[in-house]
C-alpha cells in the first residue's frame, strides 16, 4: 500500500512516519515535507496522527534525581573494583581523593589570584579587558525575504518586515542574535551555545534549527531539530524538543502544543500555507507576504475559513485560488488590494 | 609513586566525567554494536557513555513497573555491575536501550516475586503495570471540554491491555522498532509486536473517532 491510501491507523502504525513525529532529522523531514506538498488531502489525517503519537505518554513516572545519578554511578565504579580484586588501598585512596583535589584546586587558585594580583594589576592597573563589539543591523521590508550568513556559518532566514542585529565578528563564546519579527535560525553546532533576544526572552541553543516569531504581544518558538532552552524575563526555563511549539503570551503566561512544520516554517521555503485560516490572518499573511495593503468590501460569514498552499506563486494567482474557493471577487490597483463579496 | 599516579588517571576518569562531554563527543556518532564492543574491551568512556545516555530512560522505564524507587535503583546498579563484571565476554547487542530495558524488567520482575512471593504470576497478571495516558497538550483532547468524552477517553485507555499499553508506549514514548518491541516482549516474531500494536491502537481509534 501507498502512503497516499493510508488511514490515521495505518500512519499511526507507520515505523518510518512515526520516526518522524518523534525524532524528525534533515531525511525523513524532507521525505514527509514534500509528500504532504503533494498530497495537500492528506494533511488533515497527517496531522490527527501525528498529535495522537505525540499525545500518548506514561501516566506516571519517577524520574530519576540528579542525586541518585552520580550515587549510583560510584556505587557501579565501586562495586567493579571491589570484586576484580584491586588493592583495598583503591578503596581508602577513592575516599581521599575529593578531598585532596579540592585542596590542590584551592592552592592553585591562590596561587594564581597572587600572581594576577601582584603582577599584572600591579603593573597595569585599569585596562578595558573587552574591546568593543561591533554590530550589523539588518531589516527586510514587508514582501520581502532574505537569507543571511553569520560570522560562524549559521543561517538565519528573515521573514518580511523583521530585522535582526548581530555582531559582525562572534567573539569565542558570544554567538547572539536579537531579533524583531520573525526569523528561521540554523545553527551551526561549534561548542558554543547561540542564544537569540526577542521580546525580553532569551533563546538558548547549541545547534539547532526553530523558528522564531513575534506576533502582536505573542512570542512563538517553534523547534525543528536540536533542543532548545528558553528562559523568559521572569526567571521561567522551559526546554523545547523536536516537533514542540512554545507560545508565550504579552502577560508571560506560556503553553506547549505540537505544529504543522510547514505552517510554521514554510515561508523560507516559499511556501505560503493557510490552514482553516481567518479572514483576518489570510489578511495579515497577505499583506506581509507581498507587501501590500488588503481591505474586505462587504461582509463575509462569521465562520469564513480559508485553507490552501501555494509554493512560490506570484500574488494574483494567490488571490485568485482563494477567492474561486470562496465565491469572492478581487482588485488590484498598485499595492492596494479589495475583496469583496458579489452575493 | 608511579604505580599510585597510574592508578589516579584511571580513577579520576571514572568518577569525573559524568560533567564531561568527551564520552558524548568521542561515541554519538558510532553505532551500539561499536560503543558495546568497546565496552566489552574495557573502555571506561563507552562505559560512561552508556551510563549518561540510557540510565534516566531506564529508571523511568522501570517506574513503569513498580512505583519502589530505592527497588529500581538497586536493580539498574545491579545490572550494570554484572555487566562490568561481564565484560571480556560479553554477547554483542546491536540494540543497547532495548537490551537493557529487558534485563532491567526481568530484574525488576524477579525482585518482586522475590518480594511479595509472587510465585509464577507473570506480568500479565499485573494490570496497574504500565499506565496510559493522552496528554492533555494534545489539539485532540484540547477541543474537548465535554467532561462526558472525557470519561470515555478514560475508559478506552483502560480498555487496552497491560501488553497492547507496554507495546504502544514503547513505539511511541520510547521511539522504538517493532522489532526492538519483540524483543523486549520475548514474541519471537516481530509479526506478533505488529498485531498487538494494531489491535491497541484500533481500541484507540474507535474513541478518538468519537471526538
Amino acid at each position: 500500500m501507498r502512503y497516499k491510501d493510508y488511514d490515521t491507523i495505518d500512519f499511526l502504525s507507520d515505523e518510518f512516519f512515526i520516526q518522524w513525529v518523534k525524532m524528525p532529522d534533515k531525511n525523513n523531514r524532507h521525505f514527509w515535507e514534500k509528500w504532504m506538498q503533494q498530497h495537500p488531502e492528506k494533511r488533515e489525517t497527517v496531522l490527527e496522527a501525528a498529535s495522537i503519537i505525540r499525545s500518548v505518554k506514561y501516566a506516571h513516572t519517577i524520574e530519576l534525581s540528579d542525586e541518585m545519578y552520580v550515587e549510583s554511578f560510584e556505587t557501579i565504579i565501586k562495586a567493579g573494583n571491589q570484586k576484580s580484586g584491586n588493592k583495598p588501598e583503591i578503596e581508602s585512596w577513592l575516599s581521599f581523593y575529593p578531598l585532596r583535589n579540592i585542596a590542590a584546586i584551592a592552592i592553585l587558585c591562590f596561587c594564581g589570584w597572587m600572581v594576577h594580583y601582584h603582577m599584572i594589576e600591579g603593573v597595569e592597573p585599569v585596562k578595558p579587558v573587552v574591546a568593543e563589539e561591533i554590530t550589523v543591523f539588518r531589516s527586510v521590508p514587508p514582501g520581502k525575504r532574505s537569507v543571511i550568513t553569520l560570522a560562524d556559518s549559521s543561517r538565519v532566514y528573515l521573514n518580511s518586515g523583521s530585522e535582526i542585529e548581530y555582531p559582525k565578528a562572534f567573539n569565542q563564546g558570544d554567538r547572539w542574535v536579537r531579533l524583531k519579527g520573525e526569523a528561521f535560525f540554523e545553527v551551526r553546532k561549534n561548542g558554543y551555545p547561540f542564544s537569540v533576544f526577542a521580546r525580553n526572552t532569551e533563546i538558548k541553543v547549541l545547534g539547532t534549527s526553530f523558528n522564531v516569531k513575534e506576533a502582536q504581544a505573542n512570542l512563538s518558538i517553534a523547534l525543528l531539530t536540536g533542543k532548545v532552552q528558553v528562559n523568559d524575563q521572569k526567571g521561567n526555563q522551559v526546554r523545547l524538543n523536536p516537533a514542540e511549539m512554545l507560545e508565550i503570551e504579552g502577560d508571560g503566561k506560556f503553553s506547549k502544543t505540537g505544529f504543522d512544520p510547514l505552517e510554521v516554517a514554510g515561508w523560507k521555503d516559499k511556501v505560503l500555507v493557510f490552514r482553516s485560516a481567518s479572514f483576518e490572518e489570510v489578511r495579515t499573511k497577505i499583506e506581509n507576504w507581498y507587501g501590500v495593503d488588503l481591505k474586505l468590501d462587504g461582509k463575509l460569514s462569521e465562520n469564513w475559513k480559508y485553507s490552501g498552499m501555494y509554493t512560490d506563486e506570484n500574488l494574483e494567482n494567490v488571490l485568485r485560488g482563494i477567492c474561486i474557493t470562496s465565491g469572492l471577487r478581487y482588485k488590484i490597483a498598485n499595492r492596494n488590494i479589495t475583496i469583496f463579496n458579489p452575493k | 609513586m608511579k604505580p599510585e599516579k597510574k592508578e589516579m588517571l584511571s580513577a579520576s576518569h571514572l568518577v569525573l566525567p559524568l560533567n564531561e562531554s568527551e564520552s558524548l563527543l568521542k561515541f554519538e556518532s558510532k553505532t551500539d554494536e561499536e560503543v558495546w564492543n568497546a565496552f566489552d574491551r574495557g573502555n571506561e568512556l563507552a562505559f560512561n557513555y552508556i551510563y549518561r545516555v540510557h540510565v534516566k530512560a531506564m529508571f523511568r522505564y522501570g517506574s513503569q513497573i513498580t512505583c519502589d524507587s530505592g527497588l529500581i535503583k538497586d536493580c539498574v546498579q545491579n545490572i550494570f555491575i554484572q555487566l562490568r563484571d561481564k565484560r571480556g565476554s560479553l554477547n554483542s547487542v546491536s540494540h543497547i536501550k532495548g537490551y537493557l530495558f529487558k534485563s532491567l524488567q526481568r530484574e525488576i520482575i524477579r525482585k518482586l516475586r522475590k518480594e511479595t512471593k509472587l510465585g509464577r504470576d507473570g506480568m500479565d497478571q499485573k494490570e496497574t503495570y504500565f499506565p496510559i495516558t493522552l496528554s492533555h497538550e494534545s489539539i485532540l483532547i484540547q477541543r474537548e471540554k465535554d467532561e462526558e468524552i472525557r470519561q470515555e477517553v478514560r475508559n478506552a485507555l483502560k480498555a487496552l491491555t497491560v501488553r497492547q499499553r507496554q507495546a504502544i508506549l514503547l513505539l511511541y514514548e520510547e521511539g522504538m522498532s517493532y522489532k526492538e518491541i519483540a524483543d523486549i516482549m520475548e514474541f519471537s516474531e516481530v509479526k506478533s509486536a505488529r498485531k498487538i500494536i494494531y489491535r491497541g491502537l484500533a481500541t484507540l481509534k474507535g474513541i478518538l473517532k468519537k471526538t
